[in-house]
């Protein structure tokens, strides 16, 4: 019998997480927990819950049934002003970037630092702004407003404001995503490199496999609301199911490619738009 | 038919019941940002935004309210010989009803669209989710400000338009129609009272609340997409002016209760 996750067993843990949006089963019991300084990277073609398992992490989303541990406190029942100060320990890279547009880089990075400080001592803000922009090669774009930023230098900059507070937590969601090869590169080395000077725990979603055997200590896959294989990027290469070979591999599956020969719009292995509402 | 009323009914009252949770937050969160000083600048800067910029279609709306008034007016009074009362109507009719009201307007069009685009937008590109991710509650920091904001502003604003409605009457009315000026301005003492001008004043923190309240709500519950904007957009419009007409039967209605009560024994204290 499998053991039971418990609420110490990582910095964050999550046990029998359950989660419906409206009658839709979009997470069916799962239960991990993420090793303190560890990379942890969830795959899983897009659709499959993985965003939303990464939101519960941090209570942006609030399960169906089942339990979120952040350093062996329940924090998936708490408010959220409760939450306020939890967060505070995380930094999170969403997919988009999400840098606020009506301000500069400068301000973007400094906005965590502002909601919960009072700051006095301007230089010394303006020296950890230019650190951690260097930390991630951005140095010199303090004044720079996002629209002027490309996608790959968003991600850099949207990278640095997530590491501004000295998370001790930093999840990623698709980091590399709309990225060419090179750039996706670049962010995978920054992943390592801050994993090397912050020892942070990270949480990375992924469907880029590159990414994942490059960064992940440990590679947790998701299919169909459950966790099918979890291991090193070794053991996943080598996982005997057909759907982590099939995605692993990049290929389409029998069951897709009868639905595009009948025209189909529903594929197995992803949800529809109808299906959240 | 009946499982379409029955989806539909409940949808309703599951939005009003969202409304009223969020206009319970916004409250709370607003009263909390009076009290701290480090989110003054984010209301500064909404005032600017919402307030600063309006002041020109603002006294635009009330020039031509003023003047329009005053010329389909004058035919009718003119043809009893009370062209002389012209300014009693003009008056009233600005500083009571037509100022405050389609300043309000104008303000659900110009800043309700521009607040529920840019709350929807970043909805949906996550910025609202970043702001929480970041341990920072969001109606305290992009709701609160904004009907702060326009709380604050919109009586300010309609003294604009009041004042721009009177001017633009009297200038048609003495200009145009060559009205005795001293006559014009004796009858419009005489006819429009304080409370008139005060009860219009007062409407404006009801509209300022309800334009930014329901804005705001639209944009942080707006769909996915161009068109989820879009739509949000025209429903925060279609609900401000809906709510603005609604507040202001209800004001008056609640006003001349007030006014038959009190304001008419206030020569007696």
């Amino acid at each position: 019998m499998k053991k039971q996750v418990q609420p110490d067993n990582g910095v964050i843990v999550v046990r029998d997480l359950v989660k419906k949006f409206n009658t839709q089963l979009v997470l069916d019991g799962i239960s991990l927990a993420a090793e303190k300084g560890k990379t942890t990277v969830i795959i899983g073609p897009s659709g499959c819950g993985k965003t939303v398992l990464m939101k519960h992490m941090i209570v942006l989303e609030r399960p169906s049934s089942g339990e979120v541990y952040f350093k062996s406190r329940r924090i998936d029942d708490m408010n959220e002003r409760q939450l306020e100060k939890v967060r505070t320990q995380y930094g999170f890279l969403f997919q988009g970037s999400a840098l606020f547009d009506s301000l500069s880089v400068y301000e973007n990075i400094i906005f965590p630092i502002r909601q919960h400080h009072v700051i006095t001592d301007w230089k010394a803000i303006d020296e950890l702004v230019k650190s951690k922009l260097a930390m991630v090669g951005m140095d010199g774009f303090q004044t720079y407003y996002p629209a002027n930023l490309s996608g790959g230098q968003k991600k850099r900059v949207a990278l640095a404001r997530a590491i501004a507070m000295n998370p001790h937590v930093i999840l990623y969601d698709e980091p590399t995503t709309g990225l060419d090869p090179i750039r996706a590169d670049i962010i995978n080395e920054l992943i390592l490199k801050l994993q090397r000077e912050l020892e942070v725990t990270s949480v990375v979603v992924t469907h880029d496999m590159n990414s994942a055997y490059k960064i992940g200590d440990r590679i947790i896959m998701l299919h169909e609301g459950k966790i099918i294989a979890d291991g090193d990027a070794e053991h996943i290469r080598k996982h005997p199911h057909p759907a982590v070979q099939q995605f692993i591999h990049g290929r389409v599956s029998e069951e897709d490619l009868a639905a595009l020969r009948l025209g189909g719009t529903k594929f197995k292995t992803q949800y529809t738009p109808e299906d959240f509402k | 038919m009946l499982e379409g009323i029955g989806i539909k009914t409940i949808d309703c009252i599951g939005n009003i019941g969202r409304f009223a949770r969020f206009s319970g937050r916004t409250v709370t969160a607003s009263m909390q940002t009076c009290l701290q000083p480090k989110t003054y600048p984010l209301i500064w800067a909404q005032m600017n935004t919402i307030g600063v910029h309006s002041v020109p279609v603002i006294m635009a709306t009330g020039a031509f309210v003023g003047m329009i008034l005053a010329v389909q007016a004058y035919d009718q009074l003119a043809g009893m010989g009370l062209e002389e009362h012209l300014g009693v109507l003009i008056n009233i009719a600005v500083v009571k009803e037509l100022g405050p009201v389609l300043a309000a307007v104008m303000l659900a069009g110009r800043v309700g669209g521009a607040l529920t685009a840019e709350l929807g937008t970043m909805n949906v590109t996550e910025q609202i989710s970043a702001v929480r991710s970041m341990g920072t509650d969001p109606v305290k920091h992009l709701v609160a400000p904004r009907v702060l904001a326009c709380l604050l502003l919109t009586p300010f604003l309609i003294i604009y338009a009041d004042l721009l409605g009177i001017i633009g009457g009297c200038f048609v009315s003495v200009v145009h129609f060559g009205i005795n000026s001293r006559a014009y301005w004796e009858f419009s003492a005489r006819g429009v009272e304080m409370w008139d001008v005060l009860t219009g004043i007062l409407k404006g923190f009801l509209f300022g609340g309800a334009i930014a309240g329901i804005s705001c709500y639209k944009g942080f519950n707006c769909r996915e997409g161009a068109q989820g904007v879009g739509e949000a957009c025209t429903e925060a419009f279609v609900g401000s002016f809906i709510s603005i007409l609604a507040i202001n039967f209800i004001f008056a209605v609640v006003a001349k209760a007030i006014y038959n009560t009190f304001w008419s024994i206030q020569p007696l204290l």
